[in-house]
């Protein structure tokens, strides 16, 4: 699966700069939320710093035109009004009563004297500024002077409160009659003045240049985040200042509300867009692993040397593979959606393949596999072994047929081969065993008849030099005549069992000792022989190749069946060739029993056998054989023990 | 059988030699040949025969081709590997004809295979034993001659090659630079040598051993 990595990596990568458009629109929606609150919270600031100015314009506004009416209204006093306390009382009651902001009235007489007061208590302590007395002296003369109200710097009063007075010069006929002087309190001069509404919003409150606080019009103690707005508060004049700070406001529940919905739904939006990376990562993790998955199964089935074929329950074919498409040839669009009978199927066998299809299909078809015969598509006939099974679909329903196809062809061929040369090979030996037997048989009967009929015919001739009996002649001559006769009869049996005439060519010993040795291979490794075989010359023969290697395969068996007791690790055949004095020479040495010295010249007779099962003609044969190539076959005792048995045949002359 | 008492006796009497394992054959066949009046005699293996084979043997071998250690074809081939050119008859209980072929290519006087006609045998082995004595002549003569032949001396071999050329005696004594009468001197020695009495009769003696006369 490694080399899937780069390309995922790299996927990957292309995918990560996909994730930037979301963050991206992500930031940008967050960014531009958060700037809109900010404008609205600025303009909200704005309109309320308007507001503010313009409601301590207009409270600046008020407090002038406060005091420009209480000025007009004191300028009105007269002597009837200072001339008398009641009436005094009566008149500074009649300002007092308009939320006017003045606290207390004094007359003066045009000396500064003080002629009425209401509230009549003189306080000691009220001192007018700058320590003169109250009221003001300086204030007193200069509005005398020129005629016009004048307004006293402010000073502290006792109750923590600060008062300023103004000096209105009342006229009569043209002269000074005296001066009015009105006392406000700053505090309760706001008191009576700063409307309620007002007071709700703002703290109010009148400072001097040097910023100390004279007076202050608040409802609540209340925090208060601004540093306000100031407008000088010129006609009470000396430098004092009208301040108003706004109390800080809660901001609009709507606004709150908008905006914690705005956060917690960015925070919706993160989450689903986490929560969506986090599904679409995994979702990629498990595409790339299908990917790969799907790759190697490819792979795996397009290298597969067993061809695959799936069919539904109907026969149609659904799929097939490379492997089964280069088997029969033709391509997977043309074999997909085929039904039987298949173009594949060989002409010869269709109903048997038929009849195979459909107990397949009827879910009794072998299960150790079968073996048919397909056609390729140029025609030529294959083996093939096939395994059917059921598919089985992921919920356990049965929806086709899966089968696996092997090509056995060559291996098919090759037993055949390896068949018909065992059948060649046994039919020879069985043919040679026979003519070997009738050999032996002719031989062994031959010799006595022979001698009967040379005896007879000696006897008839010494009867005929001497003249003798002439019947005892004729006797002699017909037993003559009968041994010929029964010879007759065993050579026309001989000559129906004699193997066809062998046909002698050069034979290469060195490669029929090989082939000899392969045919017994099995056997070699059964019984973990070793053999040892040094060829040291190329020896070729004139000879006849089937009996040569009847007769090679006669001693190799015969040396490997002698070792049936001998410890494994001694089982060894020798074989060794050579070339001495015109004869090829061969030896085959075993560590087996040997040969009994009672049984040695026993050895080549026919039916003569050490074996269980032996038919005695082993021997014989590899006489007859080495007989007829002019050679000569001899045994002798191994000094290693068991067997060396050694084959003389002559080479041929140059 | 007794052995031979001396050459020249092996020389004029020819022997069959029956050489078979099977004592009943040996037997019988010597009993065949005796009732005709032909000399035999037996051997028990190949092996014992080729011991004694080193002498001069006349006559013909009658030849077993199956028995036990050398076959009789294997012997055959040992005596002609020997140079003894005794005629040998095979005999054979099973008749293998390229077997039979072979050995008669390669000299065999024949091959006879079991049952035979024994009379017939017989006279198969008065042939052989002919064709010994022709051949034991033939080499004999040829023996003589090479003995007359040993008897020149260099200067006369030289002198016979120049008459066989069939030149003169002048021009003889011109090439080997000897005076024309002993040219006609050693001519003389070697005809008296040679028991001649022409040129062309010494030129048929010595064709008839075959070859080039030794220089």
């Amino acid at each position: 699966m490694e080399p899937g990595t780069p390309l995922s990596a790299d996927r990957f990568s292309r995918w990560r700069w996909l994730w930037l458009l979301p963050r991206l629109a992500f930031a940008l929606f967050v960014g531009g939320v958060g700037l809109l609150l900010w404008m609205s919270d600025r303009t909200d600031r704005e309109e309320r710093r308007a507001t503010l100015i313009s409601d301590v314009l207009w409270l600046e506004q008020n407090l002038r035109f406060h005091l420009a009416r209480n000025e007009e209204l004191l300028g009105r006093i007269s002597r009837t009004h200072t001339g008398d306390p009641v009436a005094f009382e009566a008149f500074a009651r009649s300002l007092f009563g308009h939320e006017s902001g003045l606290r207390q009235l004094l007359w003066l007489d045009p000396e500064g004297m003080v002629r009425q007061a209401y509230p009549g208590t003189m306080d000691p302590s009220l001192l007018g500024d700058t320590g003169e007395t109250v009221p003001s002296r300086q204030s007193q003369r200069l509005a005398r002077s020129i005629g016009k109200p004048v307004y006293s710097r402010g000073y502290p009063y006792y109750t923590d409160d600060w008062q300023f007075e103004v000096h209105v010069p009342v006229s009569h006929g043209g002269n000074v009659i005296g001066i009015a002087v009105g006392i406000y309190r700053i505090r309760e001069l706001l008191n009576d003045s700063v409307p309620w509404w007002l007071a709700e919003r703002y703290r109010i409150s009148v400072v001097t240049d040097g910023g100390k606080v004279l007076g202050t019009r608040s409802k609540v103690e209340s925090t208060v985040v601004d540093e306000g707005y100031q407008v000088p508060f010129d006609p009470p004049g000396w430098d004092l200042a009208l301040h108003a700070v706004p109390y800080h406001a809660p901001r609009p529940a709507a606004s709150l509300l908008l905006s914690a919905a705005l956060l917690v739904l960015a925070s919706v939006v993160l989450w689903s867009l986490w929560i969506l990376r986090r599904h679409v990562l995994r979702r990629q993790f498990v595409e790339e692993e299908l990917r790969r998955e799907h790759a190697f199964r490819k792979a795996m089935e397009d290298s597969l040397d067993t061809g695959m074929r799936a069919r539904n329950l109907g026969g149609e074919i659904t799929y097939v593979n490379p492997a089964f498409c280069r088997m029969v040839g033709w391509s997977a669009e043309e074999l997909v959606g085929q039904k039987p009978p298949m173009p594949y199927w060989a002409d010869d066998y269709l109903d048997q393949t038929l009849s195979i299809h459909d107990r397949v299909l009827a879910g009794e078809g072998p299960g150790e596999g079968f073996e048919l015969k397909f056609k390729r598509r140029s025609g030529e006939i294959i083996d093939v072994l096939i395994h059917e099974t059921p598919l089985m679909n992921s919920s356990g329903t049965h929806f086709g047929w899966m089968g696996s196809m092997v090509d056995i062809t060559d291996r098919k061929r090759a037993e055949d081969q390896a068949r018909q040369q065992h059948e060649r090979l046994q039919s020879t030996a069985r043919l040679v065993a026979v003519g070997e037997m009738a050999s032996s048989i002719a031989h062994e009967l031959n010799q006595p008849l022979a001698a009967i009929s040379s005896y007879c015919t000696g006897a008839a001739n010494v009867l005929r030099n001497r003249h003798g009996d002439k019947e005892v002649v004729s006797a002699l001559d017909k037993a003559v005549e009968q041994s010929r006769r029964a010879a007759q009869v065993i050579r026309r049996i001989y000559s129906l069992t004699r193997p066809s005439d062998s046909q002698f060519e050069q034979v290469p010993l060195g490669r029929h000792i090989d082939a000899a040795l392969v045919l017994i291979e099995p056997e070699i490794r059964k019984r973990g022989v070793q053999v040892r075989f040094s060829p040291h010359e190329q020896v070729v023969i004139d000879g006849d190749p089937v009996l040569i290697e009847q007769l090679l395969l006669n001693l190799l068996r015969n040396a490997l069946d002698s070792m049936w007791d001998t410890p494994a690790e001694n089982r060894i055949i020798g074989i060794d060739l050579s070339v001495s004095d015109g004869y090829a020479a061969l030896e085959i040495s075993d560590r087996g029993c040997g040969i009994d010295p009672a049984v040695a010249e026993k050895v080549f007779d026919p039916l003569f056998s050490t074996k269980p099962e032996g038919m005695g003609m082993g021997l014989a044969i590899c006489r007859s054989v080495v007989e007829n190539h002019r050679g000569r076959l001899t045994f002798s005792t191994n000094p290693e023990g068991g067997t060396i048995c050694q084959l003389l045949i002559p080479l041929p002359k140059p | 059988m007794s052995a031979p008492d001396s050459p020249a006796e092996t020389m004029s009497r020819a022997i069959a030699h029956i050489i078979d394992d099977d004592v009943a054959v040996r037997d019988a066949l010597q009993w065949l040949l005796h009732s005709r009046g032909v000399e035999s005699r037996c051997w028990v293996a190949a092996e014992e025969f080729l011991a004694a084979a080193g002498q001069g043997l006349f006559g013909c071998c009658l030849l077993d081709v199956r028995m036990p250690g050398m076959s009789g074809i294997e012997l055959f081939d040992r005596l002609r590997a020997l140079g003894c050119p005794i005629p040998v008859i095979f005999l054979t209980g099973h008749g293998d004809v390229p077997m039979a072929v072979k050995a008669l290519k390669d000299g065999a006087f024949d091959f006879i295979e079991k049952p035979y006609d024994d009379n017939a045998l017989v006279d198969k082995v008065l042939a052989a034993f002919a064709h010994d004595d022709a051949r034991a002549a033939k080499a004999t003569a040829a023996s003589h001659l090479r003995g007359r032949l040993a008897l020149l001396t260099q200067r006369e071999s030289e002198v016979m090659q120049q008459i066989l050329a069939g030149k003169l005696n002048k021009v003889i004594a011109d090439e080997l630079q000897i005076a024309m009468r002993t040219v006609e001197v050693h001519r003389s020695h070697i005809f008296e040598k040679m028991q001649v009495r022409s040129a062309v009769e010494l030129s048929q003696l010595l064709a008839s051993l075959g070859g080039d006369p030794p220089a």
